[in-house]
């Protein structure tokens, strides 16, 4: 049930909905949409009926929910209005606002000089975060595993020396505070999109959460796994569409396109595209992020290796330092197109140098 | 008045001093981001949070308190003044 308070409604009386369904043991969210007030009702009792809620003073309109998702649903925000999720310091440590968030970095962290020879490159170019993986949930066990904690230690410099905001991802939930010791961002990743006791502990510690679509999830099973750290209090959770697996085999995902406006038309919550596991191939991450961004995500999360021939993991898909820079010169007139602006750089304090 | 409005009473009075304490909590976040800024540091300090959840785990240890719940709480308790603080740097907090 959605309770839609009248403009102008007193705080006695959005309490007193409030208390009046709670009393039925159904827990209320509000949000606000511009002057209007929405009562979210998470739970479900027979006994609480949209008469008795209607009667109140007042309540606008009752509705039911058209979702099976809650916190994430459309039904909460008008129709354009995008959460912003604030990563960092910079305009474009913020995903959702007018400027566009470009997440760059290695997709493992290899060693703590490549690392910070590839954040100071991404951070002039204009990236507002890093990304860099410390546990890398791989196909193969044989295939290189990351470099856990050590990653994660060199991270966590780079991230004082450049200022850059730093993303990185949890395989586990007995590493969630682990890893929220060392970064800013937790991101879930594809194959983790419905490890539940993971999406329950990054909803537990409340930093902004990335979650990757699951590579064979449908837009409602991506939307029903930001429910659960929702549902958990954390309300900063960002969406990621990476690719799906479809029949083709002449990239190494599809890029879902058609996932950004449905997402935009279903939640609130900002979305960005990976264009670099979308396509698994350096030539296509530039087009991929341009149709991307003319699609209206809010930004990129983007694969830079500082020598992408000698990369222990995803080295064809990574671009170069002088790969990402061609990238955000090329970005800036689909962004302009999109009504978005570009950060410009420098974000972090070393950027400037 | 019965004993178990008395305990009513007092857990009243044991709540409107809590939520005065998680008031002076965000006032000195506030603070304690303007301090940053002055510093040229960011407004998140991940390994600072972690260390007051450790703290708070070892106080909850020693009291006798769940200590998972009151870890729980404590995440709580520093995403609220996280926002507070970011707020006070001048967050974007606005919907586009």
């Amino acid at each position: 049930m959605i309770i839609v308070m009248r403009a102008g409604a007193s705080l006695p009386q959005i309490d007193g909905v409030r208390e009046h369904v709670e009393r039925f043991g159904v827990r209320s969210h509000v949000a606000r949409d511009g002057f209007r007030t929405i009562i979210a009702c998470l739970g479900e009792s027979d006994a609480l009926t949209e008469s008795s809620v209607a009667t109140l003073p007042a309540v606008e309109s009752v509705t039911r929910w058209r979702t099976p998702y809650r916190l994430a649903s459309r039904q909460l925000a008008s129709h354009g209005a995008t959460t912003v999720v604030r990563i960092g310091d910079g305009a474009g440590a913020s995903v959702g606002g007018p400027a566009l968030a470009v997440i760059a970095g290695p997709c493992s962290v290899e060693g703590r000089e490549m690392l910070l020879e590839t954040a100071r490159g991404v951070g002039r170019a204009g990236a507002g975060a890093l990304r860099g993986g410390a546990f890398k949930p791989r196909t193969s066990p044989y295939a290189f595993q990351g470099l856990g904690l050590d990653a994660l230690r060199w991270l966590a410099e780079v991230r004082r020396e450049t200022g850059l905001p730093v993303v990185t991802e949890a395989l586990d939930p007995r590493q969630v505070e682990l890893v929220a010791e060392h970064v800013d961002v937790l991101q879930v990743g594809a194959r983790n999109m419905q490890n539940f006791p993971l999406l329950a502990e990054v909803g537990r510690i409340r930093r902004p959460v990335l979650l990757k679509r699951g590579l064979s999830a449908t837009v409602t099973e991506l939307l029903l796994a930001a429910e659960y750290v929702l549902a958990r209090g954390n309300p900063d959770v960002i969406l990621c569409e990476r690719g799906i697996r479809t029949f083709e085999s002449a990239t190494r995902n599809t890029l879902d396109i058609a996932a950004i406006p449905v997402l935009r038309g279903e939640t609130h919550l900002p979305v960005i595209v990976d264009p670099s596991h979308a396509g698994g191939r350096a030539d296509l991450v530039a087009p991929l992020a341009y149709a991307a961004i003319a699609a209206g995500a809010d930004g990129l999360i983007v694969e830079v290796h500082p020598r992408p021939a000698t990369a222990l993991s995803d080295g064809d898909q990574s671009l170069s330092l002088a790969g990402f820079r061609e990238l955000m010169r090329g970005l800036a007139p689909f962004a302009t197109a999109a009504g978005r602006t570009l950060a410009s750089p420098p974000v972090g304090r070393e950027a400037a140098a | 008045m019965s004993d178990l409005d008395r305990l009513r009473g007092e857990i009243e009075r044991l709540d409107r001093a809590l939520l005065g304490l998680i008031g002076e909590r965000v006032r000195a976040a506030r603070r304690a981001a303007a301090a940053k800024r002055a510093a040229s540091m960011p407004t998140l300090d991940p390994a600072q949070e972690a260390a007051v959840i450790r703290r708070a785990a070892t106080l909850a240890r020693e009291a006798g308190l769940p200590e998972e719940d009151v870890r729980d709480v404590f995440w709580l308790i520093i995403g609220l003044t996280r926002r507070a603080e970011q707020e006070a740097s001048g967050a974007v907090a606005e919907q586009r």
